[in-house]
């Protein structure tokens, strides 16, 4: 910061093209373009139809973003520190309110690492029912997204269709795990409840209707001549860039990638599953919401086959079935509903530290805890798949056209109280 | 017996009375407003699988949800802003309502049956209607703020897009008609057996497109386009303010619309001679029902599309429907020579 006076020139400000080089990016004065025009600035958010929960300052030239710069943290909820407050398992709840839409994976790999802490192995069974919700999850999910990428060019009908056919899944969600969204399901040691009776034929049906509303979406939206023309050759993210940038989840996919946390880290049931990661190499707006397509479409198999082959056996860590009295117990197996013991919310890892990564809807998660061995975590650090993508509000847009920006935003689906943390 | 009011009812079954404020003009285009934009919100609906308008009058599936938002719109506060030109800010909805509803005298409702009888009927209502852009683009100036000012750059790059193509495609189906009287144009499909779009439908079709492109609807509802500019030039506006800019746009439309039914689908015919021994201007009657449904159809591609891009809307209308209109008129003059 100099003085007061030359505020205008853009280093001053903190954020504009001079931040971040980029290589065949042509420097420009912010406030001024090369004829000595102003550049027209526009706030979009926090108070705005489509910005929701964070804001865009947007510079133009004319129709053309010179730069567009995301302002997160209007909902930062200090998750982190708060963690520290808490004990291990009260934290589960809270990170769940991070991607509310995609809760049992954004908790997965938190509750893997306290595992490995503990030295705690969840059974079989538990780690594909942990894969049944996750995968339930990602598809909600990803409708979600569908949805906010058709209002964001107008397309109500896609985002009615979208939020509509979500119930479906959620309510499989619910009828698995007795909440719409805040799951917590996952847990230490295993998940909360076993799989429900009846609940296969639910899943199958509700495989069968999506598979129809699918080729239904490709007809009305995604190959319709209107979003062709919007999302075609916009917003185009090279392989180079996205792999430089960081990016993750389905936006890496598109632009050739071939990464998934799934595979990388070989958790849950996924080693022993059949599916495919979708890997389109365009990298534009369109190929993106194509990976999401083929990812809802893998989801399904792999819900499919995680129904075929759920092993039978406990579905909660022997270790902490021994703390439930025995009464209890007899209950829990006739139920199949853990009934938590009250030392569990004691649970004391030893000091340490533990990493843990898992994919979520919006890509990848990585968690770090460190602990004192005492029952709260000195630290608790979250990296959130829309955190590592919210620089591709800034890289995409450049040279964008104005209109452009909401296609980019749908496409990158992100998601701000995820970001914000 | 001369009773007291017949004076005033003789007055008001005038024509150019009856035209621009009963049929087809304010009166009925209110009444178009309230069900129109009720029958689009109840056809996206049943495509989007939901139930649309329905607590206000359940009975009758909510059809009278808009009357309850217009009174919503007439007791709201409409909030000036302070950084607002306020006499452009407070005379641009009237000014936009009033250009609007002005073509009305000029388009015939029935044979024989016109507010004011010219000759150049059709360059008359386009050339008024395309009075609206400037007040918009006045609005957007006058409401001094970020979203109204893109919005009415945004109005005025659409003008320049569509108003060439509306224009030529008009003025080719004009040019086989031998006329600009929109009266004689009807009696030139009748005399002929055949409706317009049969006889030049690149013209039509050109028309057609372009007049969803005036009148911004979907897919080129780009100058209100929600998701970057708020509501565009509207965006300041609240309460009757707000409700006469949105109805101007529906009202346009349906101007437009009765133009396209006369010129292209032999208008008021065939005429209801039973109604039209009750009043003449009823006699036409069936150039409204022609109408609404091509107004159904207009609304109903809410939903099925998208918004287009700016630069595509327009390279839509100076790349595609420029030279198709072109190609109308070359269409109609080829009749001409051929003597068709």
């Amino acid at each position: 910061m100099t003085s007061q006076g030359s505020r205008s020139s853009e280093t001053d400000m903190g954020y504009g093209p001079g931040t971040i080089k980029e290589p065949g990016f042509r420097y420009r004065p912010m406030g001024r373009d090369a004829e000595g025009m102003e550049l027209y600035e526009i706030f979009i958010g926090p108070q705005h139809p489509a910005s929701g929960h964070m804001r865009i300052v947007v510079r133009l030239d004319g129709d053309i973003i010179v730069n567009a710069d995301p302002d997160i943290g209007y909902v930062h909820r200090t998750m982190e520190k708060l963690s520290e407050t808490r004990e291990y398992l009260k934290s589960i709840p809270l990170f769940e309110r991070a991607t509310i839409i995609d809760s049992a994976n954004i908790t997965w790999p938190y509750v893997r690492a306290v595992e490995q802490m503990l030295g705690v192995e969840a059974p079989l069974r538990a780690k594909y029912l942990r894969t049944l919700l996750a995968e339930i999850n990602r598809i909600s999910s990803h409708l979600y997204g569908f949805g906010l990428t058709g209002i964001f060019i107008n397309h109500s009908t896609m985002y009615m269709w979208s939020f509509g056919d979500r119930e479906i899944w959620v309510q499989l969600a619910e009828e698995l795990t007795g909440a719409r969204l805040t799951h917590t399901y996952i847990i230490p040691g295993g998940v909360r409840r076993d799989l429900p009776q009846g609940f296969k034929e639910k899943a199958l049906k509700a495989i069968r209707y999506m598979e129809r509303r699918l080729e239904d979406y490709m007809k009305i939206f995604v190959y319709n001549p209107v979003t062709v023309a919007r999302f075609r050759e916009v917003g185009v993210l090279t392989k180079n860039d996205a792999s430089r940038l960081g990016i993750v989840g389905p936006n890496l996919r598109a632009s050739g990638v071939h990464y998934d946390a799934r595979i990388a880290e070989k958790y849950g049931a996924y080693p022993e599953l059949d599916f495919e990661i979708p890997v389109m190499e365009e990298g534009d707006s369109l190929a993106r919401l194509l990976v999401r397509i083929e990812e809802i479409k893998q989801s399904m198999r792999i819900i499919k086959q995680v129904l075929d082959k759920m092993p039978q056996g406990p579905f909660f860590a022997d270790k902490y079935m021994r703390l439930i009295p025995p009464a209890l117990r007899k209950h829990v197996a006739e139920t199949g509903r853990i009934k938590l013991p009250g030392a569990f919310i004691r649970l004391k890892p030893p000091a340490g530290e533990a990493v843990a990564r898992g994919e979520m809807g919006h890509g990848e998660v990585f968690y770090h805890i460190v602990s004192t061995g005492d029952t709260k975590p000195y630290r608790v650090r979250i990296i959130t798949p829309a955190f590592r993508n919210v620089v591709l509000f800034r890289h995409l847009t450049r040279g964008a056209r104005f209109m452009d920006l909401p296609v980019i935003y749908g496409s990158i689906d992100y998601f701000p109280p995820e970001g914000d943390r | 017996m001369l009773g007291p009011l017949d004076p005033l009812i003789n007055f008001i079954l005038e024509p150019y009375f009856f035209s621009p404020f009963i049929y087809p003009g304010l009166t009925i285009g209110l009444v178009v407003l309230l069900t129109l934009i009720w029958a689009e919100r109840k056809m996206a609906a049943k495509v989007q699988l939901r139930y649309g308008p329905l607590y206000v009058s359940k009975q009758i599936g909510g059809a009278l949800q808009m009357i309850a938002d217009a009174l919503r719109f007439f007791f709201q506060e409409p909030i000036i802003p302070r950084q607002v030109d306020k006499i452009v800010f407070l005379a641009t909805p009237a000014l936009a309502l009033t250009v609007t509803v002005l073509p009305f005298i000029f388009i015939p409702a029935a044979p024989s049956y016109v507010g004011v009888a010219v000759s150049y009927s059709l360059p008359l209502v386009l050339a008024l209607g395309a009075l609206i852009p400037v007040v918009i683009i006045l609005m957007a100036w006058g409401a001094n703020n970020k979203f109204t000012l893109v919005g009415g750059i945004r109005e005025a790059f659409m003008t320049v897009g569509y108003e060439v193509a509306l224009f030529i495609s008009a003025f080719a189906a004009a040019l086989y008609y031998k006329t600009l009287d929109l009266s004689v144009m009807v009696e030139k499909q009748a005399s002929l057996g055949l409706p317009g779009i049969i006889i030049n439908p690149i013209a039509g079709f050109v028309f057609f497109v372009a007049m969803l492109m005036a009148s911004s609807k979907l897919p080129f509802d780009i100058v209100e386009g929600e998701q970057e500019i708020v509501a565009g030039p509207f965006t300041e506006y609240s309460g009757i303010l707000y409700g006469l800019v949105m109805g101007a746009s529906y009202l346009y439309l349906y101007v437009l619309m009765l133009v396209f039914v006369e010129m292209f689908l032999s208008g008021w015919l065939p005429v209801i001679h039973g109604l039209g021994s009750i009043y003449p201007a009823l006699g036409g009657v069936m150039l409204f029902v022609k109408t609404y449904i091509l107004l159904l159809f207009a609304v109903f591609l809410r939903g099925v599309y998208g918004r287009y891009r700016l630069d595509q809307a327009l390279s839509l209308g100076w790349r595609r429907l420029v030279p198709l209109s072109l190609i109308a008129a070359l269409w109609s003059f080829g009749l001409l020579i051929a003597g068709v």
